[in-house]
């Protein structure tokens, strides 16, 4: 029998950028399948490909055996797929059942009408059938996330679809609603639906699916039996090996904390707590790391510690000083160096040519101010010598940030944060979407950070970056530490376990003499410097 | 020998319209006259047909050929409307000076108008707009780069005016009444009008970073505020003796900024425009080359960019609304000092033509001056095609609405300019790979191939 869905050799390329690099993919019938990887792996391209929202480069999407084209999600919906975005679709104050019908209404009086009855009997019926819990009359905006969620599975349903894909479905519920959307996958998988799901997190993909694909830099890296797999082989897939570093010991012993986060506590957007309390200490000379996979907590931290989230409890020290009410640009002026995980976003303004964004963060400096005045020939000058030292390509100032690729403004950033002589550099992922040789690079340039004694606090999803740069190396899950190890000493066994939420037990790893709160005891601290 | 030339030609348009398809300043200039000339075009034949519609006993212009007759003559609206603006330097010879039997159309010659300068009534006017448009434009313009809509520079110059005309008032006896006394007094009624119009725009913008409230409705909100608190202010307590209008006393006459070579009656002052055009380099040379407009700009463009570099949001938000009150609050002075001499309850609708010169102008202080002076140039010529033509001031209104749409839908103009033009620097750059940037450089190549085929 031909697999509901296949995928044949799927290319996208975007100008300056390969989003997806020659993906098969196979899903049978009736089955769930977990797509896994980390943001920016592909996943959500690759699946816009079958939803018909992009056109492949190269290869072809072929529907229960048969070759299919489409030009837009009609197409696709008309070939019985649907999918459910992140961010739902949904009308708020128009009822359930108008939701569903929308688009696609029962008419009557010969298309003067909304057929009301049968469009809410329509949807009563389709509700039943799957076992779905929902009344046709009640308000989107009245109802749980968790059924506004199989509001939108309703309307793919409604449409015909046989073949479900949801991109991070349980991203916006409770674990109680992500427990009836998995009972709702058992029902529709059981009356001959497929569904296809897009996740980054390791627990879901193992509960949920039958078969899981890794996706890692727009490649597949393996479809798995989910019984066939751990989730430390899984983590190690989606992370991977690309790059083989040489271990770089420091040579100095670290000297005084410089960064002090103690019983860090801190909430996302959305309020729910995704740091729980977090205690950890960066000395100078010291690089710092915390791996893990991206979502958790990690980034809330950093921005907890770079001062643009408000922790919601527990403190955060810099040279001994309590951060409580020092603003951002305080902090940027006491010497914090800080590489964002959103470099698009945050890190460059896309608009402005390289000169401007040269002095982003640092606009107040005396270095580039006469009194009120900026003076942008000196910028152009600092922008040019970063452009020069981190090879930025092309090396042209007065371009614009967005004319750049992304692997050519992260340099820029990384340039620009070291560049301003800091005392504790915070760098999330500073090698994301990087060439190697610049890669390599950033690496040297980290190093030798440390080696003139600053602090460095890093964080990164790819588990050699932080193991061959780091002096400690703490892994974060679900917002907690689940352990603070010697990178020399720790297998990739262990730190798959650690990063899939187990603890390790004392005997079996040399723990750098971390104390139940995450800090590196006295002895510890001796330890490294005789290491 | 007449082969080459279409090539030519063709080749001439094309640059042309490459640099329409551009982004940067001059074609905003070039997309400006495009618009311009087609706005004139379609009010042609606006102004065509409504006088066909309309009843006259002599036809003001017949169709060549067809022998039709028209009410309004569409050559002298335009012609009254852009050359009354400037108080009529030219005047149209008599047709005739062409033989008719050499081409069809008798074309009209312009001549130089003797004894024409520049310093008179109807250029006065259009000067005088021009000037308090600048500070209104600005006023929204740097509201608009902090990435807030300053809907409320009425209310700001409301306050502004009103505070001028007390405080000049109330001090005037204080100096004396001199030319020197007349110079402090001006200080300190532009200075109150910055002052009134930056606490009332301060207002929305604290409402803003402290209270979360939009901007959009508080400064609306704020305008009839103004408008009726002033009113009833000056109607119970500051009316002057013996008015029979709802007014403030008269600012004394030393006080009031005068002309130097227009005349009196113009109630336009080249001080004032000076201020005006003082105040648009200051505030080009803030936003561009101080770290203070550097933080506000990066505000408005990017703001979760400007969290990470350090800049404070909401002081950020307090700060550009209370200047863009205060550019508000001067445009008030300057009606004040300048055009009436006093507060009346009559104040024209400065503050919300200010939002469009601001568009216009692409929300730079450098492009205020060219949108206000278009604007100035339509209500002064407006005017006198009302005094010079039979046609109805309502027409009027349209053809400068016209020219105000076309005028401010550059992009269509650069569509224009991108189909017919093939278009290489846009296509390669891209960007990120978001969906609708592929797809756009693509159509704009193929869009291109087929032009040059």
């Amino acid at each position: 029998m031909n697999p509901a869905v296949h995928l044949d050799g799927i290319t996208k390329r975007f100008p300056g950028v390969v989003a997806n690099d020659d993906v098969d993919l196979a899903v049978e019938r009736g089955s769930v399948h977990a797509l896994l990887g980390e943001n920016g792996a592909g996943k959500t391209t690759l699946m816009n490909v079958l939803y018909g929202l992009y056109r492949p480069t190269e290869g072809r999407v072929v529907i229960d055996g048969e070759p299919r084209s489409f030009d837009s999600p009609r197409d696709a919906i008309n070939a019985g797929v649907g999918m459910i975005h992140q961010h739902f679709m949904l009308v708020e104050p128009m009822r359930i059942w108008e939701n569903v019908v929308l688009g696609n209404e029962p008419t009557e009086w010969y298309g003067l009408r909304v057929d009301e009855d049968a469009a809410r009997e329509a949807v009563r019926e389709l509700s039943a059938r799957y076992g779905f819990d929902v009344d046709p009359d009640a308000r989107v905006e009245d109802v749980s996330v968790g059924v506004q969620q199989r509001v939108e599975i309703l309307k793919a349903l409604y449409r015909g679809a046989d073949i479900l894909i949801l991109d991070e479905p349980t991203a916006v519920l409770t674990p109680q609603e992500v427990e009836d959307l998995y009972d709702v996958f058992e029902e529709l998988t059981d009356q001959g639906k497929t569904i296809i799901f897009i996740s980054h997190k390791l627990s879901e993909a193992t509960h949920a699916a039958d078969e899981i694909t890794v996706l890692r830099n727009g490649k597949n890296v393996g479809t798995v039996d989910t019984d066939d797999v751990t989730s430390e082989q899984l983590a190690e897939m989606m992370v991977g090996r690309e790059v083989l570093m040489e271990r770089s010991a420091a040579t100095e012993p670290p000297g005084d904390v410089v960064l002090d986060v103690e019983g860090l506590v801190a909430e996302d957007d959305r309020g729910v707590e995704v740091v729980s309390g977090v205690s950890a200490q960066v000395r100078e000379g010291e690089v710092f790391g915390i791996a893990g996979v991206d979502g958790n907590g990690q980034s809330q931290l950093i921005e907890s510690i770079t001062g643009l989230r408000t922790p919601t409890a527990g403190t955060v020290s810099f040279h001994g000083e309590d951060l409580d009410d020092v603003s951002r640009r305080e902090r940027i002026d006491r010497g914090m160096a800080y590489i964002p995980e959103d470099r698009q976003a945050r890190g460059l303004v896309m608009e402005y040519d390289l000169t401007q964004n040269a002095v982003l963060g640092s606009q107040h400096d005396d270095e580039f101010t006469d009194g009120p005045r900026l003076d942008w020939d000196r910028a152009a000058s600092h922008a040019e010598s970063v452009i020069k030292q981190y090879d930025v390509r092309p090396p042209d100032r007065d371009a614009t940030a967005e004319s750049f690729s992304g692997g050519n403004q992260q340099k820029f950033i990384v340039g620009r944060e070291f560049e301003r002589d800091p005392d504790l550099v915070v760098a999330t992922h500073p090698t994301r979407g990087v060439d190697i040789g610049s890669t390599e690079f950033i690496h040297d340039r980290l190093t030798e950070l440390r080696s003139e004694g600053k602090a460095v606090l890093l964080v990164s999803s790819k588990l050699d970056e932080v193991q061959a740069l780091s002096d400690r190396l703490a892994v974060m899950h679900d917002g907690e530490f689940t352990g603070v190890v010697d990178p020399t000493t720790v297998t990739e066994e262990q730190l798959g376990l650690l990063m899939a939420g187990e603890t390790l037990d004392d005997d079996t790893v040399d723990h750098v003499g971390v104390g139940d709160d995450g800090r590196p005891t006295e002895t510890a601290a001796d330890e490294e410097v005789s290491a | 020998m007449s082969r080459s030339r279409p090539g030519a030609v063709r080749a001439r348009i094309e640059s042309l319209l490459r640099r329409f398809a551009g982004i940067s300043g001059i074609d905003r200039v070039l997309i400006a006259f495009a618009a311009l000339g087609l706005s004139v075009l379609v009010g042609f034949f606006i102004v065509l047909g409504s006088g066909r519609v309309a009843e006259c006993s002599t036809a003001a212009w017949t169709m060549p050929i067809t022998g039709l007759g028209f009410c309004y003559d569409p050559f002298e609206v335009f012609f009254v409307l852009f050359n009354g603006a400037l108080g009529g330097p030219f005047y149209v010879w008599e047709p005739g000076i062409l033989n008719p039997e050499w081409l069809p159309i008798t074309l009209p010659w312009l001549g130089f108008m003797p004894g024409w300068s520049p310093f008179n009534n109807a250029f006065a006017l259009t000067m005088s707009e021009t000037t308090l448009l600048v500070f209104t434009g600005l006023s929204v313009a740097v509201a608009f780069r902090a990435g807030l809509f300053n809907i409320g520079t009425q209310g700001q110059l409301v306050v502004g005016a009103l505070l001028t005309a007390l405080v000049v008032v109330a001090l005037a006896p204080l100096f004396p009444a001199n030319r020197v006394g007349g110079v402090i007094l001006i200080a300190i009624g532009v200075l109150a009008g910055a002052v009134g119009g930056g606490l009332w725009g301060a207002i929305p913008g604290a409402l803003k970073a402290y209270a979360d409230a939009n901007e959009v409705i508080t400064t609306i909100m704020l305008n009839f505020i103004a408008a009726n608190v002033a009113y009833v202010l000056v109607l119970e307590v500051f009316r002057a003796e013996g008015s029979s209008v709802v007014a403030t006393a008269d600012v004394p006459e030393y006080a009031q900024i005068g002309p130097w070579l227009f005349p009196p009656t113009g109630d336009f002052a080249e001080a004032a425009l000076l201020i005006g055009l003082v105040s648009l380099v200051g505030l080009y040379l803030f936003l561009e080359h101080t770290s203070l407009g550097y933080d506000l700009r990066v505000s408005g463009i990017q703001p979760l960019a400007a969290e990470y570099s350090g800049v404070n949001a909401k002081l950020t938000t307090v700060r550009a609304m209370t200047l863009s009150g205060a550019l508000g609050g001067i445009g008030g002075s300057i009606w004040v000092l300048m055009s009436e001499g006093r507060w009346v309850e009559s104040i024209p609708d400065l503050g919300f033509d200010g939002i469009t010169v601001s568009i216009l102008a692409g929300n730079n202080p450098l492009g205020v001056l060219p949108a206000a002076a278009l604007f100035g140039v339509l209500k002064g010529g407006a005017l006198q095609v009302g005094f010079q033509t039979d046609v109805p001031p309502e027409l009027v209104g349209v053809l400068r609405g016209l020219i105000i749409l076309f005028v401010a839908m550059p992009e269509f103009f650069r569509l224009i300019g991108k189909r017919l033009v093939p278009d290489e620097p846009e296509a390669t750059r891209g960007g990120d790979g978001k969906d609708g940037d592929g797809v756009g450089g693509t159509a704009a190549v193929d869009d291109g191939g087929e032009a040059s085929a």
